[in-house]
C-alpha cells in the first residue's frame, strides 16, 4: 500500500500506456461505491478497515443518508503490477434509475468499464441499462460478481448450488450482451438492405433470399464474459476478496502438476478432476462429480467462512498459517466475526488486486481507441464522418494517436458541470495561520474596536445633553472595556466569519472533461464548442491554421477562454495542476461562464463537437416550485439556472402563467434537485405542487344516443322520478333563446339587439387555426394598418400565398350546408385576435372580412362601423373565458345573425342635428359625460374594472375617429358608454350561446411511448388504463424482447404517473411523455341521469365518476369560483354541539 | 292535547334557524346546520335534508308551532310543506360555520386570482401564479371583508402587497395620437400618467407609444377627448404588458 503523492500522479499521467480510465456500472445496491472504496484503500486514502462502510466518494450528506450514489464521481489511483506501474482514473457512477444521466457522463469519459453484478439478485434492469450504455459508447466492459459472502451467510448455499447459480447469472449478462449483439447486426443488416434493394430492383432475376441473417458471419466470441477469459472477478466487496481464476490456476498447477495453461481453461466448466489419474476429465455433472471450481476454490472459501463464523480457533490458525498470513490480535478478538474474516480474506484474496490486474490486462488503454468509436464521437447527428470537412477526417489520427506532444492539437470532452464549495478549491482551502499572522490580525481587530469605541462615544456625547437613557449606553460601554480581550477574540472570529461567508456564498462550477488529446495547460486559451457547433461551416470564415489567441471574427456556438484552473480529481478533493496530459480525466475549473452542460474544447476550429450524450430517461416527472416568501422570487430564478447547470439531466423552464417549473427524471432524482436548490442554489424556503394543468372549453353536436346508448327522445323522460335534467345555467330574463340555440340579447340601454348562435368548428379546421396562429396574427397587424390608412406594413408576396394557402385549407375543411361562404364572412379570431375559434357575421349590409390584405381594399364606410370594434371584442373576452371554469375556448364559431342598431342611428342623427345647431351644447354634452363618467368610476368602483376594459377595448381604431367619439358622447347614458355595453351584451350573447349548446371540456394530452419488456406488459397497461390513457399501438422491438407501446394520456393525470409505472414494473418500463394535442373528454360535466335507463343505470347520484365533472370543479376550485358541491352531504351526520339530554 | 313530558319531546339539535315576517308576525323553521345555502344555490335537492321537521314554528327554540289561522293569514295557504319552502327562500338565514368558512376562502381565491391576472412581477414582465399571490396574502394577513366586492378588494390587495414584494399592475400599451397645436400642451399634463413612453413620433400629428398603468386610464381618456375637444385619439395596443410562450432556461 502506497500513498500516492500529486507528483507521482502527475508522473504517471504522462505514459499514456499505462493509463486506464474506468468506470463501475451497475444496478442500485450492487456494490459498486463499496468496490470502489476497496480500490481507494488499496492507495491508502481511507483505512482498509473502513473500506466498504465509509464511501468515500458518497460525498452528499443525503447520498450518505440514503446510502444510494447520486452523481459520478472521479478518483485517481496508483496501482503497481509486477514491474508496471499504472493509473487508473475511477469513475463511480449512481446505480439509480433517476441518475442515468450520471451514468451517461461517466461512460462517455471512460475506455473501459466494470460491471458490478449481485450473486444473489443476478441480472436487474439497471444492470441491462448499463450494459447498454456500455455498449452504445463502444467502451470494453469487465465483470465482477459480488456480494458471493450473501450465498454463503445468507442463503446458505452449498458450493455445488452456488457454482450453477453463478454459472446462471453469467449466462443472464451473456444473454444480455447477446441480445445488444444480435439487434446491431440486424440494424446494419436491415440499413445495408435499404441500400441494396435499389441495386438489386434494378437486377430482376437474382432473386435467392439470404437467411442467414449475417449473425453467423459476425464473430462475437470476444464480447462474453467468462473466468477463463480473465474478465470476471468473483467478490465480497465488504469483505475486502476478490479473486479471477488465474492464481487459483497457477496455485493449483503446482500442487497438482497440471499445467497451468490447461487448468485456466478448466478451472470454469464441466470439468473434473480424475485424482487416481491426475487428470481433468470432462462432464462432471452426469458423472456427480465436484466441477473443479467448486472443488478447488469454493470450497476453500467456504471452509474459512465456516470456521470463522463459528470460531473454530484450531481451524482458524491452520488456514491461517497455511496461507501465511498475519492477522492482528485486535481483529481476531474482535467480537463480530465478520471483522476476522475480514482480515484475512482482504489478505488472502485481496479485491483491489484482483480487479485492478484484472482491469490493467483487459481494458484498453486511451492509445487503444478504436476507429470505429472515434468516428463515432466525431459524427453528430445523422451527419456520416465521410461528410466532415477533410481537415476534421485529419484529427481522427490526432484521436488515435492520443499522442501528448506539444503539436498535437487539444481535445477535450466535458460531460458535465458539477457545482464545488468555493472553500473547498485547493486555493481556497482554509490554511492554518502561523503565529504573526494571528498577532496581526489581532492588532488590527484591537484597532478597529477602538476606532468604533471612539466612534460610539462622540456620538453619546450629544445623545446624552438630549436624553436621558445615557446612563444605560455608558454602563455598557464600559462592561465591554472590561473585558475587551474576550471582544476583540469575538471581533476576530467574526471577521473572519465573513470572509469564510463570502466564499461560503459562491458555487464554483466545475468541469468534469477528459483529455482525448494534446496536452492541456494551466491558462490555455481555447475554443469552447457548443453541442451545435459546425465545423464545416466555420472553418472558411477562419483563417487557416488560427488559434484561440488570435482575435478571431464570432462564430455561432463557439466561444474563447482560458482555462483557469486544472485540478486532478480525487473524490472530494481537489488537487491544483499545472498541466494534463492526453488520455486522462480532469476538473477544469472557469467554464461556467462558457458551458452550460456539456461541451467540447479544442485548440483546432475543424474539431467537431462530440455526440451528444446518450440519456436512457428523460426527464418526465414536471412540479411547480416557488419561493415560500414571494419576496425571494430573484434568489429562486438563480438558483434554478445554477441547477440546470449543475445538472445534465434536469429541465427548468418558465410557463406562461407564472409558473416555475422543474422537470426531473423521477421522484429520487427531485427530492435531491430539492435540496439542491434550498441548501447550494438559491438557499431559500421553497414549496413544491403540482403544476397547473391548462384546459380548454368547447361545444359539440348534440349527442343521439345517452349514456346507455339508447337512442335520445324515444323514451319517456322519467322527470317524476327524481329530478329532470335542471337548466343548470339559468339564463335571466331579457334573453330570448330560441330552440335550435339562437340567442337574442339587448343592451342595457335597449338601443341595439344582438343575435348568436354557437356552432363546433369541425376537428380539421381547429387543428389548421392552431397552427396557423402565427400567420393569423401577421394578417391581423396588417389589417389594422390598413384600416389606418398609413405607414403601410409591407407584407411580401411569400406571407400573401401563405394567406392564400390557408384561405383555401379552411376552404376546405369547412364544407357542407351550414358553412355556405362561411370563410368569407369571417369577422375575426380570438382569443388574442389569433386563436382557434371564428366569429362570422351573417347580416345584411356588412362587408368587412379577415382576407382584406388578399385584396388590399381599404374598409368601406357603413352603418356598423362605429361599433364593429365593440362586438369583436366582445368576442376576444368571451372566448379568453368560457362560462365552465373560465379557461379558453377552443374550436368554437359563433355566428352573429342580426343587428339590431337602427334606434342608436335615430338618435344619433338626431342629435347630430342638434349638436350641429349650436356648438356650444358640445362642449356640455362632452362635460356631461366627463360627470357621468366620473361618477360611475366612483360609484361603480366594483365594476370599474369591467368598465374600463369594455371602454379601452372599445375605443375605436378607425382614423376618423372623431365623429364617432362624438356618437359615442351623444349615446352615453346611466349605462356607461355605449360601446362598453355593446362590448358585454356581446360576451354575454357567447356565453349564453355556448350554454345553448352540449359544453364539453378539453384535456391536453401527452404522447407516451414506453419500453417494457414483455412480462411487465399486463402491469403497463393497467396504469395506463388507470389514469385514463388509451393505448395506440404496440411494438416488439426486433432482435429483443422488448415492446415499444404508444399511448395518449391525459396530462391532468401525469402526476406521479412515471414513479407509479416503475413500481408497478420494478422499473423494467421507462416511460416519455410529450405533449402532444388538446382532445375533447367525452362525458358531459352537467350530466345528471334523466331516463329510466339511465336511472336504473346509474342511481339518483350519479355516483360513478363523471370525469369533465371532476376536472371542471378542480379548476373551478383553485380559481376561487362557485362550485356546485354540497358543503355537508348529510344533515344528520354532522357534529352536536349541544349537549346530549 | 298531548302532555308535554321528557317521552313525548322531540328534542332538536344542531338547528339553523331560518326566520321570515310576514303579516306583522314572525315565523321561523327548523333546518340543519351548513344547508340552507346549499337549497338556496340549488345544490341540495332533498328538502328532507334541509329542514329538520316541516313545522313552522314562532320561536323554535321554545317550541312554539305556529298557528294555523296565522300561517293562512300570511302565506294564504296551511301547506306546511310549501311555506317552510318560502321561508327557506326569502328568509333571513344564520349562516353557518362551514357555510362562512367556504365563502370567505372561496373569496380569498377569488381575490387572489383576480390579483394573479392583473398583477406581473416588474422584472421579469411575468405572471405571479395564483398559489403565490395567496401565501403572500396570508403573509400580510389580510383578512376578507365578506360584504365587499372581491374586485374592491383586489385593488386593496395590490396596494398591500406591493410593500413586501415586487408586484406592479400590468401595464397597458396605449397608442395616442394628439393634433400638433395641442400635442405639446397635453404632453406636460400626461406626463405624470405615463409609466414608460416607448416612442414618440412629432410628424404632421404627435404619435406617442406609451404605457400607462390601468388605474388612470379613464383620467387619460378624459383629459385627451376634453382638452382636444375630441380631435384627439387613444387606441389600447394591448389590455396586459406580459410576456408571452414559455421561457426554457438555457
Amino acid at each position: 500500500m502506497v500513498l500516492a503523492s500529486v507528483g507521482k500522479t502527475v508522473q504517471l499521467q504522462k505514459k499514456t500506456e499505462n493509463i486506464r480510465n474506468i468506470c463501475i456500472l451497475a444496478h442500485v445496491d450492487h456494490g459498486k461505491t463499496t468496490l470502489a472504496d476497496c480500490l481507494i484503500s488499496s492507495n491508502g486514502i481511507i483505512s482498509s478497515r473502513l473500506a466498504g462502510k465509509l464511501r468515500y466518494l458518497d460525498s452528499r450528506a443525503d447520498e450518505q443518508i440514503r446510502g444510494i450514489t447520486m452523481k459520478s464521481s472521479a478518483i485517481s489511483l496508483h496501482f503497481e503490477k509486477g514491474d508496471q506501474e499504472y493509473l487508473i482514473n475511477l469513475i463511480d457512477s449512481p446505480g439509480h434509475v433517476d441518475f442515468s444521466s450520471e451514468v451517461s457522463t461517466a461512460v462517455r469519459l471512460c475506455d473501459g468499464c466494470i460491471i458490478v453484478v449481485d450473486a444473489v439478485e443476478g441480472v436487474c434492469p439497471q444492470t441491462q441499462a448499463v450494459l447498454r450504455q456500455a455498449w452504445l459508447e463502444n467502451i470494453r466492459p469487465v465483470l465482477v460478481i459480488n456480494k458471493i459472502d450473501r450465498l454463503i451467510v445468507e442463503l446458505k448455499f452449498s458450493p455445488q448450488e452456488a457454482y450453477s447459480h453463478l454459472k446462471n447469472i453469467l449466462e443472464q449478462v451473456n444473454a444480455v450482451t447477446g441480445a445488444l449483439f444480435t439487434s446491431k447486426v440486424l440494424e446494419e443488416r436491415a440499413e445495408k438492405e435499404t441500400g441494396t434493394q435499389i441495386i438489386s430492383d434494378s437486377v430482376p432475376g437474382d432473386q435467392v433470399y439470404d437467411w442467414s441473417a449475417g449473425l453467423e458471419d459476425t464473430d462475437d466470441s470476444h464480447l462474453y464474459f467468462s473466468p477463463d477469459q480473465g474478465n470476471v472477478v468473483f467478490a465480497s466487496a465488504i469483505d475486502g476478496w476478490g479473486f479471477g481464476i488465474e492464481p487459483f490456476a497457477k496455485l493449483y498447477s503446482q500442487k497438482i502438476g497440471i499445467k497451468p495453461a490447461v487448468l485456466l481453461k478448466t478451472l470454469w466448466g464441466d470439468y473434473y478432476l480424475n485424482t487416481k489419474a491426475k487428470k481433468i476429465m470432462k462432464g462432471d455433472q452426469s458423472k456427480g462429480k465436484k466441477p473443479l471450481f467448486v472443488q478447488l476454490v469454493l470450497d476453500n472459501i467456504w471452509s474459512l467462512y465456516e470456521a470463522v463464523m463459528k470460531r473454530d480457533k484450531d481451524k482458524i490458525d491452520k488456514i491461517i498459517t497455511s496461507l501465511e498470513l498475519k492477522i492482528g490480535a485486535r481483529e481476531a478478538r474482535h467480537v463480530d466475526p465478520r471483522v476476522h474474516l475480514n482480515a484475512i480474506c482482504s489478505q488472502w484474496l485481496p479485491i483491489s488486486e484482483a480487479v485492478l490486474s484484472m482491469v490493467c490486462n483487459k481494458l484498453p488503454s486511451p492509445l487503444d481507441i478504436t476507429a470505429e468509436r472515434v468516428e463515432k464521437l466525431m459524427s453528430v447527428g445523422a451527419r456520416t464522418f465521410d461528410s466532415l470537412p477533410p481537415e476534421t477526417q485529419d484529427l481522427k489520427n490526432a484521436f488515435m494517436k492520443c499522442s501528448s506532444e506539444e503539436t498535437a492539437p487539444v481535445i477535450v470532452f466535458v460531460s458535465k458541470m458539477f457545482a464545488v464549495d468555493s472553500k473547498a478549491l485547493p486555493h481556497n482551502k482554509p490554511r492554518p495561520l502561523t503565529q504573526e499572522e494571528i498577532a496581526q490580525r489581532r492588532e488590527l481587530a484591537r484597532q478597529r474596536h477602538a476606532e468604533k469605541l471612539a466612534a460610539i462615544q462622540s456620538q453619546e456625547l450629544p445623545e446624552k445633553a438630549l436624553c436621558g437613557n445615557a446612563p444605560e449606553t455608558t454602563g455598557k460601554t464600559g462592561e465591554t472595556k472590561g473585558d475587551e480581550q474576550q471582544l476583540t477574540s469575538q471581533i476576530e472570529v467574526m471577521t473572519l466569519k465573513t470572509v469564510k461567508q463570502e466564499a461560503d456564498n459562491k458555487e464554483s462550477f466545475i468541469a468534469f472533461a477528459r483529455v482525448f488529446s494534446g496536452v492541456v495547460r494551466k491558462g490555455q486559451k481555447i475554443f469552447v464548442l457548443g453541442p451545435k457547433y459546425d465545423p464545416s461551416e466555420s472553418l472558411h470564415k477562419l483563417p487557416l491554421g488560427c488559434s484561440a489567441e488570435a482575435d478571431l471574427p464570432s462564430v455561432p456556438y463557439m466561444a474563447c477562454c482560458i482555462l483557469e484552473n486544472l485540478y486532478l480529481l480525487m473524490g472530494r478533493e481537489l488537487k491544483d495542476l499545472e498541466e494534463v496530459p492526453s488520455g486522462n480525466v480532469l476538473g477544469i475549473g472557469g467554464l461556467h461562464e462558457f458551458v452550460l452542460k456539456s461541451a467540447t474544447l479544442s485548440t483546432s476550429p475543424a474539431c467537431p463537437p462530440f455526440t451528444p450524450l446518450n440519456f436512457e430517461a428523460t426527464p418526465i416527472v414536471r412540479v411547480a416550485i416557488e419561493p415560500k416568501h414571494p419576496s425571494e422570487m430573484p434568489q429562486l430564478v438563480r438558483g434554478m439556472k445554477l441547477l440546470n447547470q449543475a445538472d445534465p439531466c434536469v429541465q427548468v423552464l418558465i410557463q406562461e402563467t407564472g409558473e416555475h417549473v422543474l422537470v426531473t427524471a423521477g421522484e429520487v432524482h427531485l427530492q435531491r434537485c430539492l435540496d439542491d436548490l434550498k441548501e447550494r442554489f438559491a438557499k431559500i424556503q421553497i414549496s413544491v405542487s403540482e403544476p397547473i394543468i391548462p384546459f380548454r372549453e368547447t361545444i359539440t353536436r348534440p349527442p343521439k344516443v345517452d349514456m346507455v346508448n339508447e337512442e335520445i327522445g324515444k323514451q319517456q323522460k322519467v322527470a317524476v322520478i327524481h329530478q329532470t335534467k335542471e337548466d343548470q345555467n339559468k339564463i335571466p330574463e331579457g334573453v330570448q333563446v330560441d330552440s335550435d340555440g339562437l340567442i337574442t340579447i339587448s343592451t342595457p340601454n335597449k338601443y341595439a339587439t344582438l343575435s348568436v348562435r354557437a356552432m363546433p368548428l369541425p376537428e380539421e379546421a381547429t387543428r389548421l387555426l392552431e397552427e396557423n396562429s402565427d400567420l393569423i396574427r401577421t394578417m391581423d397587424q396588417f389589417n389594422a394598418s390598413l384600416n389606418e390608412d398609413k405607414k403601410t406594413h409591407e407584407i411580401n408576396q411569400k406571407t400573401l400565398d401563405k394567406i392564400q394557402e390557408f384561405k383555401q385549407k379552411m376552404e376546405q375543411n369547412l364544407q357542407g350546408r351550414k358553412w355556405r361562404n362561411a370563410v368569407d364572412q369571417i369577422w375575426s379570431f380570438g382569443p388574442r385576435k389569433c386563436g382557434p375559434n371564428i366569429l362570422l357575421h351573417r347580416f345584411e349590409g356588412y362587408k368587412k372580412s379577415v382576407w382584406q390584405c388578399l385584396d388590399k381594399t381599404t374598409k368601406e364606410v357603413s352603418k356598423y362601423r362605429d361599433f364593429d370594434n365593440s362586438i369583436v371584442s366582445g368576442f376576444q373576452l368571451a372566448t379568453l373565458s368560457g362560462p365552465m371554469c373560465e379557461e379558453p375556448l377552443m374550436g368554437v364559431c359563433f355566428i352573429v345573425e342580426k343587428w339590431d342598431i337602427s334606434k342608436v342611428e335615430e338618435i344619433m342623427s338626431t342629435k347630430r342635428q342638434q349638436s350641429e345647431e349650436c356648438d356650444a351644447t358640445e362642449w356640455k354634452q362632452d362635460e356631461d359625460e366627463a360627470t357621468c363618467l366620473s361618477r360611475s368610476h366612483i360609484t361603480e368602483c366594483s365594476s370599474e374594472d369591467k368598465e374600463f376594459k369594455g371602454s379601452s377595448q372599445g375605443s375605436p381604431k378607425s382614423s376618423e375617429k372623431s365623429s364617432k367619439r362624438k356618437g359615442e358622447a351623444l349615446l352615453a347614458d346611466c349605462y356607461g358608454p355605449f360601446s362598453g355595453q355593446l362590448i358585454a351584451t356581446m360576451k354575454e350573447a357567447c356565453r349564453y350561446a355556448l350554454q345553448a349548446k352540449p359544453q364539453r371540456l378539453m384535456a391536453a394530452m401527452y404522447t407516451c411511448e414506453i419500453m417494457a419488456t414483455a412480462e411487465v406488459l399486463g402491469r403497463v397497461y393497467a396504469v395506463l388504463s388507470k389514469r385514463e390513457g388509451r393505448v395506440l399501438q404496440e411494438e416488439m422491438k426486433e432482435g429483443t424482447d422488448v415492446f415499444i407501446i404508444k399511448a395518449v394520456l391525459p396530462v391532468a393525470e401525469s402526476f406521479g404517473f412515471a414513479d407509479e409505472i416503475r413500481k408497478r414494473t420494478s422499473g423494467l418500463a421507462s416511460p416519455q411523455l410529450v405533449f402532444s394535442h388538446w382532445e375533447i373528454i367525452p362525458s358531459d360535466p352537467f350530466w345528471v341521469p334523466t331516463t329510466e335507463e339511465e336511472y336504473l343505470h346509474f342511481g339518483e347520484k350519479a355516483d360513478s365518476e363523471n370525469q369533465a365533472r371532476k376536472y371542471m370543479n378542480a379548476v373551478r376550485k383553485r380559481k376561487g369560483l362557485y362550485v356546485d358541491e354540497k358543503i355537508v352531504e348529510h344533515a344528520e351526520k354532522q357534529r352536536t354541539l349541544s349537549r346530549n339530554k | 292535547m298531548s302532555i308535554f313530558t321528557p317521552t313525548n319531546q322531540i328534542r332538536l339539535t344542531n338547528v339553523a334557524v331560518v326566520r321570515a315576517r310576514r303579516a306583522g308576525k314572525r315565523f321561523e323553521i327548523a333546518c340543519y346546520r351548513n344547508k340552507v345555502m346549499g337549497w338556496r344555490s340549488g345544490s341540495e335537492k332533498d328538502i328532507e335534508e334541509v329542514l329538520q321537521t316541516h313545522t313552522v314554528f314562532v320561536n323554535v327554540s321554545k317550541g312554539q308551532v305556529a298557528k294555523k289561522e296565522d300561517l293562512v293569514k300570511a302565506f294564504g295557504t296551511d301547506d306546511q310543506t310549501e311555506i317552510c319552502k318560502t321561508i327557506l327562500s326569502k328568509g333571513e338565514l344564520q349562516v353557518s360555520d362551514k357555510e362562512r368558512h367556504t365563502q370567505l376562502e372561496q373569496m380569498f381565491r377569488d381575490i387572489a386570482t383576480i390579483v394573479a391576472e392583473k398583477c406581473v412581477n416588474p422584472e421579469t414582465k411575468r405572471p405571479y401564479t395564483v398559489i403565490l399571490i395567496e401565501r403572500a396574502m396570508k403573509d400580510i394577513h389580510y383578512s376578507v371583508k365578506p360584504s365587499k366586492s372581491t374586485k374592491q378588494q383586489a385593488l386593496e390587495v395590490i396596494r398591500q402587497l406591493k410593500e413586501n414584494m415586487k408586484i406592479e399592475r400590468a401595464h397597458m400599451r396605449l397608442r395616442l395620437v394628439l393634433p400638433q397645436k395641442e400635442g405639446k400642451k397635453l404632453k406636460e399634463k400626461l406626463k405624470p400618467l405615463i409609466k414608460v413612453v416607448e416612442s414618440e413620433d412629432f410628424h404632421d400629428q404627435f404619435e406617442i407609444v406609451c404605457l400607462i398603468d390601468p388605474g388612470c386610464f379613464r383620467e387619460i381618456d378624459e383629459l385627451i377627448r376634453c382638452e382636444t375637444k375630441g380631435k384627439g385619439t387613444l387606441e389600447v395596443v394591448s389590455l396586459k404588458d406580459v410576456e408571452e410562450g414559455d421561457e426554457k432556461f438555457e
